[in-house]
């Protein structure tokens, strides 16, 4: 039922989208050249509808190694046309080349951004300075080397620029490790406005640790990972791109040069270039020919591009050293080896995102609601829009229609948010009810009981005939056994051992039923609880781990105390583990089930009766090991260790023996094949 | 040869009321910026002058056409007797070395001026001389030298030899001897009409060096433009570098639906177009395994043809591999590629592969070639075309070319002219019915549309109208398509037991609805199947290995996948349509029909590519008998068995270099089956491209269910983002009224021109019976007037009612 009302809202919204299609539509063509991925449930990057098609491919403006784009608010693009030296003006609404800066102190321009006011910043590294031009190209300033003491050692050579709305010029220099450069309006140097830490490895971070600083001092320096590009939003807002790293590669700095981006923020190693387009999008790229986009808070939303170096296609680059967005969104990106531009013009997938997306931070949540239903008609997949659709429902107390969509984006969090309200509903309307028909249920049991006795209690006499019979049967007689065991593990264990209760068999069922109860417990958990879903985990390995090591235990046991005079047998080893498991297959079954019904704010409810379940598990079958051999506590921990050890030690040779196997295995069906083929 | 003769009076007919109504086609500013996904304007006429071919010799002049010969370069010059217009076979240039001893002779004997510039003959700048040689050639080979690749052309200065004899009246036999490497070949040239027919037959390919062989290249510069020379300045005696003069044309090539590229300067150095006909045989590609990435792979080239076209409809060409095609591949080399600023574009005829041989599971190995070059026969056809058509003769440009070609396979009978239908177009709504996914034990089944899900929607889309449809059932099997046996009839009564299947069929069919099981029967896995014996083997004896996990998602059962052999592919399609027989009276098969792969083993080829063709064309051809065959991009040598083809390209790969887009492909195709445009659900919904079905005269096709399309999110199928009926009900009613409201007027009609007046502008020509009718595409945003009839931005509409 609840899956039909939300069928039928998205089917109403849907009509609604239609409806919009079939008004004029913007031009695009159907070919993409590269897929999109969008981060799916489980936040891997997975394909989805195209979220950009390539649009225009310049070819003719004859751009020579071009290192670096800006789009003003006029749509003009500039580019950093490096190996011809100057700086092209480039209209994007004509197509036609608007002005060429070239000349005088210009050198090898590698960088440029413009002002609000129309100030051109090119940064040039043979020039040793950041040249300042107005909008008719008249050089009006020129940033040489800041005479700081504290920078006197530092090289300048400016590779890349962004000016704030004060003026202060933000720096990427070549050969530059200690951050980003700040200088003021005046050409002052005013400090690295922001740092990388280093990437240490796990080896790097040993050595760190236990090296004396003698053997540091050898160590090849480490350096951080490198700023190259730096971006100024028309908000103040500095980015930086930083290539050597998977992890905040980009970031978005505060006043102080810290990172704003709260959660790690994924993005290539090689990214070249950052940029902010005026809804506070975020775009990267790397240097393979990869574009990201992000949104403000630096959540990814999508991914184009590929890595392609045998054939020239549009949207693909031999080299992609910079991107920029112009005012309609289209995306602009140029090819540092073939010096063309290219275009990407966002489909209306990508489009219903990014409005959906502002219309929810604008708090208009009906609105972006239907937006994101708008995405689902083009997408059913996307996570972007379940989230979305269920936040807004969340917002609108639709907590039910909410819960599917949180299912769909795996968004655990929100769903349990969800959750808890559809409980306290439930629980508000039916608790009443459901207390009513348990109290009247204990009332005529209560009723039957008392007239059975007076009629001479013949059901009494049926229920204890079956108990006693039902006692009487040969592995559900042993299963109660161990049900009793954890209450009183010494004297069920020393029944064990003296009086051989329990049998071989009913250990092997009550293993087999903790390995059920063990394997719905990894799977079927309700959805907040069940981390991995079922599609991604490798039930082989599972199986095969529990039993592996449940034998090697076993044996390992076996093997340890009949040298160390444990008066267990084989068989007695064997089932001591199962008589002792109870108390965690309670745990787990009680867990799995009761897991439907909590939230992550009862989450320490699992916890604690998983603990318990495990403790006195372990608690229960260490008495058994003790009794059952006869051991004092000190030679018992003493044979659990040597056990645990001879384990260790069997699976290394275990694996030492398969790898050994296969070599093996391999040369001989060389010397199989090279037999077949040359001598028969 | 025989395309004057085609049809002349109701094509004349047509040109003529073409030329009086393009004259009354006004249209308004705002000007229409185009890409290279559109079709842009013809080029202007290109300049020619007469020349004496002094050096020539006349082989042959036939009622249109002059044939030249020279002996020393090997060029054949074409020229056409009506105008003047010379195409030569190639860029008859002297070795620089040549001219340049010349003079220097010359100068130091103290002759005059006059003398040496007559001798300074002009020498290209920009060609070194084994390039000269390959310029001028009518054959270049490829040899191995260790694992580098060399050239080597019946025209080099030194170490090969070439002479040409007669053989018959227009018959002749080129005779070309290499001594380095020590190969020789007969060439057998026929002059046609208005044709060159070239054989290179394989028995007579000998030499001790033959198998160092890895290619031949058939008249590598014909209609090839651009190039600079030196050139002597009479003025100063001085050698000055001189841009040849670059004819305003195109190469087309058979990139998706049709590719031009046009004769323009680059700045830019790029690779070049390697169109790969009938798809790359993965089975003799450098390495066995194959992995798919972040880009969508090229399309590759369906039919062996190519073209180049001079001027606006002056002298183009258009040939085609009448034998070989399956190692041919399409070679462009757009103006910048190998440091020469020509353009030029020839075939190559693969001989020898030079591939990784690994011998050990660490994937160690070495590079290898084979001992003995592929065995076959090259045959090619030159058709020559000139004129802009007026006259009734194919025009010389690509709706030439693809009348020509057209004719040619008509002519032998790999296309058959459906009978003239009238009435609503067709449309292709397929269905996706479920796949499987990794569940605890096992796989589990994914059911996102029943067999009364699928009775329903055909219904509800009926109701409203739409009644000639078509469907193919994706995924009815127990297991999904992917891990299930390719000709198994596994039903799940999940999805529909067999009986479900065969009343709904049998259903439709009363109702003129075609319902046909859809299936892949070439890709394979481990999974569904044991390799041994199933899958193809590569040259180096390992099984062809294709990794999609990068466009898979993370938790599909399996992604690692395989071809099987040809010889079971055509077992198990024929096995799968017996069984499928008994419930459809139409069969659709998808990547079986545009995959062509080898099989090998440790003592060389099992089946070559000649015999996969062989035995997919027999396979199809015993089916085709019994069944419709509905298949997802055929290529050309299963055109002929083709009823529906479907997922037809509506568009190119987007080479850099590519200048436009053309539906050549449909219009060879056009009128011999029914063609439909991809699945409209993916970015493929636009106005823009509502248009382009309309402009490249295709259908409409969706891919549909009954459920959300998330819940295919972990198969194989999880890249169908978007099918729920419901979200497209309206949009198809819709794209297809709009679609049929314009092509309906013209079913059972001949598409005889196309043509652009401006940019963003397509009036397509059609004729049948003496009516001529025409549909104006305007892809602009704002209007067109033709003949009265205005056209609205981003519309189509038809002019010329009975």
């Amino acid at each position: 039922m609840k899956k039909n009302n939300l069928i039928q809202k998205i089917l109403c919204l849907s009509a609604v989208a239609l409806a919009a299609l079939q008004m004029p539509m913007q031009v695009s063509a159907s070919q993409a050249t590269s897929y999109t991925y969008a981060a799916d449930e489980d936040s891997n990057w997975e394909r989805t509808q195209d979220a950009y098609l390539p649009d225009k491919t310049i070819t003719e403006l004859g751009l020579s190694s071009p290192e670096d784009l800006y789009i003003d608010e006029d749509n003009m693009l500039y580019v950093a046309d490096t190996g011809n030296k100057r700086i092209v003006k480039y209209d994007i609404e004509s197509g036609q080349i608007a002005g060429i800066l070239e000349g005088g102190d210009l050198a090898n321009p590698r960088g440029v951004y413009v002002t609000v006011e129309g100030d051109i910043y090119v940064a040039d590294t043979a020039a040793k300075a950041v040249l300042i031009y107005d909008k008719n190209f008249n050089q009006i300033g020129k940033l040489t080397r800041p005479d700081a003491p504290i920078f006197a050692d530092t090289n300048y050579e400016p590779k890349r620029v962004a000016v704030d709305g004060g003026g202060n010029v933000y720096l990427i220099g070549e050969g530059v490790y200690n951050g980003v450069i700040q200088l003021a309006k005046t050409g002052e140097f005013l400090g690295y406005f922001a740092v990388n830490d280093a990437d240490l490895t796990f080896s790097q971070r040993l050595q760190q640790l236990l090296f004396t600083r003698d053997q540091l001092a050898h160590l090849v320096d480490i350096n951080p990972t490198v700023f190259t590009n730096v971006f100024v939003d028309r908000e103040g807002i500095v980015y930086t791109a930083t290539s050597g790293t998977h992890r905040n590669g980009m970031k978005k700095h505060s006043t102080n040069g810290g990172n704003m981006f709260k959660t790690n923020v994924w993005s290539f190693d090689d990214l070249t270039d950052v940029y902010v387009d005026s809804r506070g999008l975020i775009y990267t790229c790397s240097a393979a020919g990869y574009i990201n986009v992000y949104s403000k808070n630096g959540e990814e939303i999508f991914e184009i591009g590929s890595y392609v170096t045998t054939v020239d296609i549009v949207g693909l680059f031999a080299s992609l050293p910079s991107v920029a967005v112009d005012m309609n969104g289209n995306i602009w990106a140029v090819d540092g080896i073939k010096g063309y531009l290219q275009s990407f013009k966002p489909t209306e997938y990508a489009q219903t995102v990014y409005t959906a997306m502002d219309l929810y931070e604008s708090g208009l949540y009906d609105e972006a609601m239907a937006k994101w239903n708008e995405v689902l008609r083009m997408n059913q997949m996307s996570v972007l829009a379940h989230n979305g659709v269920g936040k807004a429902y969340l917002h609108a107390e639709e907590y039910e229609e909410s819960l599917e969509h949180f299912q769909v984006a795996n968004n655990k969090d929100y769903y349990s948010q969800s959750f808890w309200e559809v409980r306290n509903k439930w629980i508000q309307k039916w608790m009443g009810p459901i207390l009513g028909i348990v109290i009247g249920l204990l009332v005529v049991w209560k009723i039957i009981k008392v007239v059975d006795r007076k009629r001479g209690g013949h059901l009494e006499k049926a229920r204890r005939q079956i108990k006693e019979k039902t006692g009487q049967l040969p592995i559900w007689k042993d299963i109660l056994y161990a049900l009793k065991t954890p209450r009183r593990p010494m004297d069920n264990y020393y029944e064990i051992r003296k009086y051989r209760q329990g049998s071989v068999v009913s250990a092997a069922v009550i293993y087999i039923l903790f390995f059920i109860d063990f394997m719905a417990y990894k799977t079927v958990k309700g959805f907040i609880y069940q981390t991995t879903k079922v599609e991604n985990m490798d039930i082989g390995s599972i199986v095969l781990g529990f039993f592996v090591l449940l034998g090697l235990f076993i044996i390992c046991n076996y093997l340890v105390t009949s040298i160390n005079d444990g008066d267990g047998t084989f068989k007695q080893i064997f089932m001591i583990p199962a008589y002792g498991m109870m108390p965690a297959m309670i745990a787990l079954l009680v867990v799995t089930c009761v897991s439907y019904v909590l939230t992550y704010n009862e989450a320490f409810l699992l916890t604690l009766v998983l603990l318990i379940g495990i403790v006195w598990s372990v608690i229960t079958i260490f008495i058994g090991l003790q009794t059952v051999h006869d051991y004092t506590f000190g030679e018992t921990v003493k044979s659990i260790i040597l056990t645990a050890v001879f384990m260790i030690i069997i699976a290394v040779i275990g694996v030492i023996i398969s790898i050994m196997w296969n070599s093996l295995y391999t040369f001989l069906a060389a010397v199989g094949k090279e037999l077949v083929q040359n001598v028969l | 040869m025989f395309y004057r003769k085609i049809k002349r009076n109701k094509v004349m007919a047509a040109a003529l009321i073409m030329a009086v109504v393009l004259g009354s086609v006004s249209i308004h500013a705002q000007a229409y910026v185009p890409t290279n996904r559109d079709t842009k304007v013809a080029p202007e006429k290109a300049e020619h002058t007469e020349e004496e071919y002094a050096d020539y010799e006349l082989l042959l002049e036939t009622g249109t056409v002059k044939y030249y010969w020279r002996e020393d370069r090997d060029i054949f010059a074409v020229v056409d007797k009506q105008t003047g217009y010379c195409i030569k076979t190639g860029a008859d240039l002297p070795f620089s070395g040549d001219v340049k001893d010349a003079v220097k002779d010359l100068e130091k004997a103290g002759a005059s001026e006059q003398e040496i510039l007559a001798a300074a003959e002009s020498y290209a700048d920009d060609l070194n001389t084994t390039y000269v040689g390959i310029a001028n050639s009518l054959i270049t080979v490829e040899y191995y030298d260790s694992d580098k690749v060399k050239y080597i052309s019946s025209a080099s200065e030194k170490d090969a030899e070439s002479s040409l004899s007669k053989v018959a009246d227009g018959k002749y036999c080129l005779e070309v001897r290499f001594k380095d490497p020590e190969v020789s070949m007969n060439v057998y040239i026929t002059l046609g009409e208005e044709s060159i027919d070239y054989f290179i037959p394989s028995a007579e390919m000998s030499g001790s060096d033959i198998s160092k062989l890895a290619a031949v290249e058939l008249t590598p510069f014909l209609g090839a433009s651009g190039g600079r020379m030196n050139v002597m300045n009479p003025d100063t005696m001085e050698w000055e570098k001189v841009d040849n003069y670059r004819v305003p044309g195109y190469v087309l090539v058979p990139d998706g639906s049709g590719s031009l590229i046009r004769f323009v300067h680059n700045t830019a150095v790029y690779n070049p177009y390697e169109g790969d006909v009938y798809g790359r045989d993965y089975a003799t590609e450098t390495n066995y395994s194959f992995a798919y990435y972040d880009d969508v792979p090229v399309k590759d080239p369906v039919m062996p043809v190519f073209g180049i076209a001079h001027g606006n409809g002056q002298m183009a060409f258009a040939a085609w591999a009448n034998e070989g095609a399956e190692y041919m591949d399409i070679i462009v080399n757009p103006d910048g590629t190998r440091s020469t600023t020509y353009t030029w574009a020839y075939p190559r005829f693969e001989l020898n592969v030079n591939y990784f041989q690994i011998y050990d599971e660490q994937g160690s190995g070495f590079f290898n070639q084979m001992d003995d070059v592929f065995h076959y026969d090259i045959d090619m056809t030159y058709a020559f075309l000139f004129g802009d058509g007026s006259d009734g003769t194919p025009s010389a440009d690509y709706v030439g070319m693809a009348r020509v070609y057209r004719e040619y396979l008509i002519d032998k009978g790999e296309l058959t002219l459906m009978e003239p239908s009238q009435g609503d177009i067709p449309i292709r709504l397929d269905f996706v019915m479920g796949d499987a996914k990794s569940g605890i034990v096992g796989n589990t089944q994914v059911v996102t549309t029943r067999t009364e899900d699928v009775e329903e929607i055909l219904n509800q889309v009926m109701a409203r109208g739409i009644t000639n449809i078509n469907s193919g059932l994706i995924g009815w099997q127990k297991k999904g398509e992917s891990l299930s046996k390719p000709y198994k009839l596994n039903f799940t009564g999940s999805i529909g037991s067999k009986s479900d299947f065969k009343n709904l069929i049998k259903d439709f069919a009363e109702r003129g609805v075609d319902i046909s099981l859809s299936r892949d029967t070439i890709t394979v896995n481990k999974k569904m199947l044991n390799y041994s014996n199933t899958a193809v083997k590569c040259i180096s004896n390992w099984y062809l290995s294709i990794d999609k996990a990068a466009i898979l998602p993370e938790n599909v059962p399996i992604s690692l996948f395989s071809y099987a052999t040809p010889e079971k592919v055509a077992s198990w399609t024929k096995e799968l349509a017996d069984k499928a027989g008994d419930f459809s009276n139409s069969l659709t098969l998808t990547e079986m029909p545009h995959v062509l792969t080898s099989n090998w083993n440790r003592d060389g080829v099992v089946t070559s590519l000649t015999e996969s063709i062989e035995l997919y064309r027999n396979a199809l051809e015993e089916i085709g008998q019994e069944q419709k065959l509905n298949l997802e991009k055929p290529n050309m040598y299963l055109w002929k068995y083709t009823d529906r083809y479907l997922q037809a390209p509506v568009g190119n790969s987007q080479f850099v270099f590519e200048t436009d887009t053309v539906p050549f492909l449909e219009m060879v195709l056009h009128g011999t089956m029914e063609i439909y445009a991809p699945y409209a659900n993916f970015s493929f919904y636009t106005q823009d491209c509502v248009l382009r079905m309309i402009d490249y005269n295709v259908s409409p096709s969706f891919i549909l269910s009954r459920e959300p399309s998330y819940k295919l999110g972990d198969t194989f199928l999880a890249n169908y983002y978007s099918t729920e009926y419901t979200l497209y009900e309206d949009m198809i009613v819709d794209i297809y009224g709009q679609i049929n409201s314009v092509l309906s007027q013209v079913q059972g009609f001949e598409w005889t021109n196309r043509y652009v007046p401006e940019d963003g502008v397509v009036i397509n020509s059609y004729q049948k019976d003496g009516v001529s009718k025409q549909i104006i595409i305007n892809y602009t945003e704002h209007e067109v007037t033709y003949q009265g009839t205005t056209v609205a931005p981003e519309s189509a509409a038809v002019v010329g009612k009975e």
